[in-house]
């Protein structure tokens, strides 16, 4: 790991400098605080925007605490890795695409600093930008509706971490391997086609990374068969570490795409 | 002289295409060397592969004493740089990758970048550097960890004049104490520093030597005398039993094993009517050189 305290040093200064730390936890906060807001305010947005015909009468769920922090995990599942993917996918193949790497190449550095130093950056931009989405889900709904539990808040949050990882794991594998336009296309894939996938033909598994956000919440409802969960964030951290192993195999396979 | 780099039988060949082809040299200590020829010649292939950065298909680079990744300092021909950082952070971090450590990198760094003029604009992100004051960087960032062998791919090739003539000077200065390899095209910066000529054609190396072994090799002197008008220098060439060629008011006459030599020449001239303005004994310039090597066969 030659190196990696310096390149880390650099990754952070890039990732400080261009604004990441503050946007896109914002993003997440924006998107989590939505979901409490939107349901608490729902009849009044409806009057207020009126069409809603005389005499309609609309029964409005009973929503606990969990389901709305359940809609912000939705929220989170969507625009907003979207959001930390698109801005992350170049990480590597666009530093090689413009030549910017070249002069990180020709030093004695090691490949796996390199790619640690870019895993970590991003995932501390994305432990921030859930803590930011969490908290602003969570303070609107404590206001709005009810409290948590703690514990099982916390193990919610973790997991859901978890499930970032993997995802940034994915990205940058695919950013080592392939061009910007190829990467992208294919953690997309990974990620999105996967969710659907999962929540079309998801029933006949149990253990499964995409399942991980939705285990966060069954965790707080108390309804999580522990095994199942267990295996599951089990194996997101394995397929998680292999992608990191290969993302960094790959990185020095196409360190000569490098433009000169 | 002691040798610092040898490279033996050089290949890469891209799917069919063979882009570098076999080639060998050495380059010795505290020397520099220009590697030229015309595009796609293969010239930043082969700089590509003596960085590391590509993988020869065949052949070897070896440096004599140590690693060759740890000693090399090497600057493209169009040097990209993370564009949130200043210069001093740039250098200051490519010294610290290449083991120069914490605490003395800074120091370096910042020497480095006064001595390539850049001593104004430390702290400056390099997004606001114009082309000159990149490429200053650039040579910055390959220096200063002071590395046995300096890589330059076309260094002042995208320079104006001024700039170009401060970046050879600050080429020079280094010239005592590291080997330089470069390429380029232009051909006046390396007849200015050179000790040995590398040219490189479709590929392969067709000639190497010192400046004046390839000039030698190539050399086709010519005596040129000039005349007031054409009409004078046609007169002349017509009347006289020596061989020449008029080109406008000038007569080119060949030298062949240093007949005629410039006593006959002055000779011959003396008894000539018209007006002569200028008689020369003219040398083939590294440009006359190049479109030969680049045109043999």
């Amino acid at each position: 790991m030659r190196g990696f305290n310096i390149l880390l040093q650099k990754e952070f200064r890039e990732a400080w400098r261009s604004w990441k730390f503050l946007w896109i936890p914002l993003v997440f906060a924006l998107l989590g605080m939505s979901d409490p807001l939107t349901n608490y305010y729902m009849t009044d947005i409806l009057n207020a925007v009126g069409n809603v015909p005389e005499g309609f009468e609309m029964l409005m769920p009973e929503l606990m605490p969990v389901d709305l922090l359940q809609g912000s995990i939705g929220q989170f599942q969507t625009i907003c890795l979207l959001v930390l993917m698109a801005t992350f996918v170049g990480a590597i193949s666009r530093e090689r695409a413009s030549g910017m790497a070249t002069l990180l190449y020709v030093r004695p550095i090691s490949f796996s600093a390199h790619f640690m130093s870019k895993f970590i950056v991003m995932s501390t931009v994305a432990f921030i930008s859930i803590l930011a989405g969490f908290a602003a889900s969570i303070y609107y709904t404590v206001v709005l509706y009810g409290t948590f539990e703690i514990g099982p808040l916390v193990a919610c949050f973790f997991t859901y971490f978890s499930w970032l990882l993997f995802v940034i794991a994915v990205t940058l594998m695919m950013s080592a391997a392939f061009k910007t336009v190829v990467a992208t296309a294919c953690a997309f894939a990974v990620i999105f086609i996967g969710q659907i996938l999962d929540s079309l033909v998801g029933t006949f598994w149990t253990i499964s990374p995409w399942k991980l956000p939705l285990y966060g919440v069954q965790l707080m409802r108390g309804t999580m068969e522990m095994s199942d969960y267990w295996w599951s964030l089990s194996l997101t951290l394995v397929v998680s570490l292999i992608c990191v192993s290969i993302g960094i195999l790959t990185m020095k396979k196409n360190a000569s795409m490098t433009k000169i | 002289m002691t040798i610092l780099l040898q490279v033996t039988g050089l290949t890469k060949q891209f799917a069919e295409r063979v882009v570098v082809d076999g080639i060998e040299f050495t380059l010795e200590k505290n020397t520099s060397t220009a590697l030229i020829g015309p595009n796609g010649a293969g010239k930043t292939t082969t700089l590509s592969m003596l960085t590391g950065l590509l993988k020869p298909t065949s052949g070897s680079v070896k440096m004599v004493d140590g690693d060759l990744r740890a000693n090399i300092g090497f600057l493209p021909q169009y040097p990209q740089f993370h564009p949130w950082l200043s210069a001093l952070e740039f250098t200051e971090m490519a010294a610290k990758l290449n083991g120069v450590p914490t605490k003395k990198a800074k120091v370096e760094a910042q020497k480095t970048l006064e001595f390539v003029g850049l001593g104004n604009d430390l702290n400056k992100k390099i997004s606001t550097f114009s082309g000159g004051m990149r490429q200053r960087l650039g040579i910055s960032q390959a220096i200063v960890h002071k590395p046995k062998l300096l890589l330059l791919d076309e260094p002042v090739s995208a320079l104006d004049p001024v700039g170009r003539r401060e970046v050879l000077d600050l080429l020079k200065g280094l010239q005592q104490e590291t080997t330089i390899l470069y390429s380029t095209h232009i051909l006046n910066d390396a007849e200015e520093m050179t000790d040995q000529l590398l040219f490189l054609r479709d590929g392969k190396l067709v000639e190497q030597g010192t400046l004046r072994e390839v000039r030698q090799r190539f050399d086709e002197p010519n005596y040129i005398v000039e005349f007031g008008t054409e009409k004078e220098a046609q007169l002349f060439a017509s009347q006289s039993e020596l061989i020449g060629e008029v080109k406008g008011s000038h007569v080119y006459i060949e030298i062949i094993d240093e007949k005629p030599s410039m006593q006959e020449l002055l000779q011959h001239l003396s008894s000539c009517p018209n007006k002569i303005r200028k008689v020369e004994r003219q040398t083939a310039s590294l440009e006359e050189i190049f479109m030969k090597v680049a045109r043999k066969i």
